[in-house]
């Protein structure tokens, strides 16, 4: 079997997100891949429809959660459609786990704000859901998401889930003009909740993912807020091909986000080209 | 030379353009060069080794260039008719370009050719070659120097590949075509193949696969030459790019044959020629419509 | 080992590459092609063997093949079968690479071997045993001695071979090599003079270095933003044709083909970073959006991201992309140009 040879996964289970986002819990049919299948929060994989090709997601499900993974998609090219098209019972590929991690360990202890755009919540929902199955760990978590309107929320019934929890504090807001007359969240774009929101910088960390012009906006309030740039920590979506350091495909400059990454800080991005 | 590089300064200086492609002395030879500077329009030169089809650089596909602001192109007369191609497939407005150009007697294989121009040595596109004084230009320069007489070699090349079976040709065919990677470096550089999506490039439904393979492959230059038919001017760019030496001139010739026998078609330098593809008469030969 | 140098004759390499054939080892080689133009083939014999011509596409392709197979699929209702393909581990034997050939192997075998093992490239590097031929000497696009290369490298190599008058020398490079050597031995007679290195080879191709590849890579890695990519990227059409020939472009696509709605393979076929679709995102955006960007890629790629990566530089000065540059686009003329801004003052 080479490198290039994926697991086969079956589809358990298939969430409708929003319109045109949906989610894929995915079990391996190989019970010691499955027994012996581990990855940390952050990672990603190759995800394949066998006869229309492969595509590129982190992992949606916590490591926590032993024996299937999940992955979050919206449909906008070839593979994503037919994974969409995939029923309840059929088989696909799965690569993976590749590229490197958030380093939870190193925030043990500490307070967590994740911010999160439209379906840049996968990642973050993997991190989250982490976070929370070891709950006792990390102190104060604090969770922004954002998204166009509200059809557009993804992880509705976790986000009130996660509303409802005592030990979360849950931000929801939608783009002016994508709220519904009974739309009890925020309205605003991500970068004016969170100046809103105002999580402490102290012994904190920011995780966020989105669309690179919500990226570019936060960032700034974030610093404003006291957060230094190595302690905000965004995933990056570069076209991938091999997901091993191969293909040459998803260089930024010096770095092969593939093995690089996906993670990096913002620091780590000021010091990189604008190629991403 | 002197009348190219007075002209290419003066237009430069006036500022009616910002940019004159022509060509230039290169490290192989002659090759394109885009000068935005008055005091650089000594750089150009104009020999047969000047083979390049400047038109590509005008084909809507190459966004890198428009921060040129307006562009005067040297064009010989078969590179006139490329730029008449475009304005023709409305790519292109005529207003929008300044075309100079340069009186031909024909031009060497390949930008190097350190030979002197003969019959022997001319670029087998210039055999037979009727046009000496671009039409479709602002301003000519350059001295009327004779043609070579036809035919060229790769017309006789279509004629000796139809003669053959079928069977014959299909191995012609494949042994040639099994040297093709799939670079698509014969689209890259044809300035006719101007579309923003190439249907090589589709993959909803994929047309023709990426693979070369013998199935890819022929999808492929089969696509290529049929989609080229009444476009291609024969102007040998893919040819004289393809990394694999495939003969690809012979595919568009092929189909440029059908096109001349059935519409009267001839890659021409007047933009208000109606492009065989993009006109449809009653009296068209449709007998192939069951 | 036994011996450093043997000879063998012209006569004796033809029923050399007969037994191999006859023992079912593939024999790859140059050999002219239908266009005149000398290409890496398999040879039947040494008929049409043309050692001493530079191929037009490099030996790549031999170990990371234009297409090819990854596994194969069948689908069986909503059950998939992956069908496992053979290891391409048949013998082989390359006569006459061109030492920038040769050379270009070791470099990629890094990239192909970091952390995950790209299996069907060392299933083919460790099937094959390379005797290069040393270069006759090349032409003005020929830049190997910049590159820190030499016609008489022997990188890559498990033999090396020189024409001398009673047919050719061959040098033992490696212990696939040495065993090669001892398999064939009946084909090949001991050198005069065994310790003695190959006669030398001819002139090296460029007198003076115009780049020093330091100085290169510092500028390449301060200056991202620098007009210079701009400028230099004006005449380049993105044909790729530069990364088809080149020996160390190595950037693939992986593609499903199916042949009917029920079975296919998942391909990797080669690809480049000079065509838009090579990082465009399924959304549209592309973080690359220009020809701009992706002339500077390759150089990038060449000359500052895998020597810091792999502390090799990722090419060999064979000089095949200036030659196939269809708007004469010149390597050696861009790194000398970045090399004199570096050397210059305020340098890199």
């Amino acid at each position: 079997m080479n490198v290039y040879q994926p697991f086969r996964v079956r589809v358990e289970e298939r969430i409708d997100e929003t319109p045109d986002t949906r989610t894929l819990r995915l079990r391996f049919l190989d019970e010691e891949v499955a027994r012996n299948f581990q990855f940390r929060a952050g990672q990603f994989g190759e995800y394949s429809v066998f006869g229309e090709g492969e595509c590129t997601f982190c992992i949606a499900s916590s490591p926590t959660r032993k024996g299937y993974i999940e992955c979050s998609f919206k449909t906008v090219g070839k593979v994503t459609t037919a994974m969409k098209d995939l029923e309840v019972g059929d088989e696909m590929g799965f690569r993976g786990p590749y590229g490197n991690h958030f380093p939870l360990d190193r925030m043990e202890g500490g307070n967590i704000v994740f911010i999160a755009g439209g379906i840049g919540l996968a990642p973050v929902r993997c991190v989250i859901w982490n976070v929370l199955d070891e709950r006792n760990k990390y102190r104060d978590v604090m969770i922004i998401h954002g998204a166009r309107s509200v059809a557009d929320l993804v992880y509705k019934r976790e986000l009130e889930e996660w509303g409802r929890r005592p030990d979360v504090r849950l931000w929801t807001t939608v783009d002016p003009g994508g709220e519904t007359p009974d739309w009890k969240g925020e309205v605003g774009f991500v970068p004016a909740i969170v100046q809103k929101a105002a999580p402490a910088a102290r012994d904190a960390w920011a995780i966020v993912c989105g669309p690179p012009i919500m990226i570019q906006y936060t960032l700034p309030v974030l610093q404003g807020l006291g957060f230094p740039p190595d302690r905000i920590y965004t995933t990056l979506e570069n076209r991938m091909k091999c997901g091993i350091g191969k293909c040459g495909r998803c260089n930024i400059g010096p770095v092969y986000v593939c093995k690089d990454g996906p993670v990096f800080t913002a620091a780590e991005l000021a010091r990189l080209p604008k190629e991403f | 030379m002197r009348e190219l590089r007075d002209l290419a300064r003066r237009l430069l200086e006036e500022g009616s353009v910002q940019t004159v492609l022509g060509w230039e002395e290169g490290p192989r030879g002659a090759r394109p060069v885009f000068v935005r500077r008055p005091e650089e329009a000594e750089r150009l030169i104009f020999d047969p080794r000047c083979v390049h089809n400047l038109a590509a650089y005008l084909s809507p596909r190459r966004p890198h260039l428009k921060g040129l602001g307006r562009i005067a192109i040297c064009v010989k007369p078969c590179d006139a008719k490329a730029v008449a191609g475009l304005i023709r497939e409305t790519q292109v407005a005529r207003d929008q370009v300044v075309l100079i150009g340069l009186r031909c007697g024909g031009v060497l294989p390949d930008p190097e050719g350190r030979e002197t121009l003969s019959g022997e040595t001319v670029a087998d596109r210039c055999r037979g070659c009727p046009d000496r004084e671009p039409r479709l230009a602002d301003h000519v320069v350059g001295t009327a120097a004779e043609g070579f007489p036809g035919p060229s070699r790769r017309q006789q090349k279509v004629e000796e590949l139809l003669a053959l079976s079928p069977d014959d040709r299909w191995r012609f065919w494949q042994q040639e075509l099994a040297r093709c990677v799939r670079c698509h470096a014969c689209r890259q550089v044809c300035p006719l193949c101007f579309c923003e999506q190439c249907i090589a490039d589709k993959t909803r439904p994929r047309w023709v696969e990426s693979s070369a393979h013998g199935r890819g492959n022929l999808a492929w230059h089969i696509s290529r030459a049929m989609h080229l038919a009444g476009r291609c001017v024969d102007c040998g760019e893919c040819e004289r790019v393809c990394p694999g030496g495939i003969p690809l001139g012979l595919l568009t010739r092929r189909v440029a044959k059908t096109v001349g026998e059935r519409f009267g078609w001839r890659p021409s330098d007047d933009p208000a020629v109606p492009s065989p593809v993009g006109t449809w008469r009653p009296e068209d030969p449709q007998e192939f419509i069951l | 080992m036994m011996t450093n140098a043997s000879q063998i004759t012209q006569a004796g390499l033809s029923s050399l590459v007969e037994d191999l054939r006859q023992a079912g080892i593939q024999v790859i080689g140059p050999a002219r092609v239908t266009d005149g133009a000398v290409e890496y083939q398999r040879l039947a014999d040494l008929s049409g063997w043309t050692p001493g011509v530079q191929p037009r596409r490099s030996l790549k392709e031999w170990f990371l093949p234009v297409t090819e197979p990854l596994f194969r699929y069948r689908k069986q209702g909503p059950r998939v079968l992956v069908e496992e393909l053979a290891p391409p581990d048949a013998p082989r034997v390359v006569l006459g690479a061109y030492p920038c050939d040769a050379a270009a192997l070791p470099i990629l075998d890094a990239v192909m071997g970091w952390d995950y093992r790209d299996d069907p490239w060392f299933a083919r590097r460790e099937a094959t045993v390379i005797l290069s031929q040393v270069c006759p000497g090349g032409d003005a696009s020929c830049f190997c001695t910049d590159v820190g290369i030499a016609p008489d490298s022997a990188a890559g190599a498990d033999l090396r071979m020189c024409p001398i008058e009673s047919g050719w020398r061959v040098q033992v490079e490696t212990g696939k090599g040495e065993a090669f050597l001892q398999q064939w031995s009946r084909h090949f007679q001991p050198a005069n003079g065994s310790k003695n290195p190959l006669p030398p080879a001819g002139p090296p191709r460029s007198e003076a270095p115009r780049a020093n590849p330091e100085r290169v890579r510092a500028w390449i890695e301060t200056h991202f933003e620098d007009p210079f990519w701009q400028e230099v990227a004006l005449r380049c059409h993105g044909c790729g044709g530069c990364a088809a020939v080149c020996p160390t472009c190595h950037c693939f696509d992986i593609v499903d083909e199916p042949e009917n709605p029920v079975q296919g393979a998942r391909r990797r076929n080669w690809d480049t970073c000079q065509t838009a679709l090579f990082t465009r995102h399924a959304s549209g955006h592309n973080p690359r959006e220009d020809q701009c960007g992706r002339c500077r890629q390759r150089v990038n790629h060449k000359f500052a991201i895998y020597p810091a990566r792999f502390g090799r530089i990722l090419c060999t000065g064979c000089g095949r992309c200036a030659r196939t540059c269809p708007s004469g686009q010149d390597i050696t003329e861009i790194l000398a140009r970045i090399d004199q801004w570096a050397a210059g003052p305020g340098g890199a």
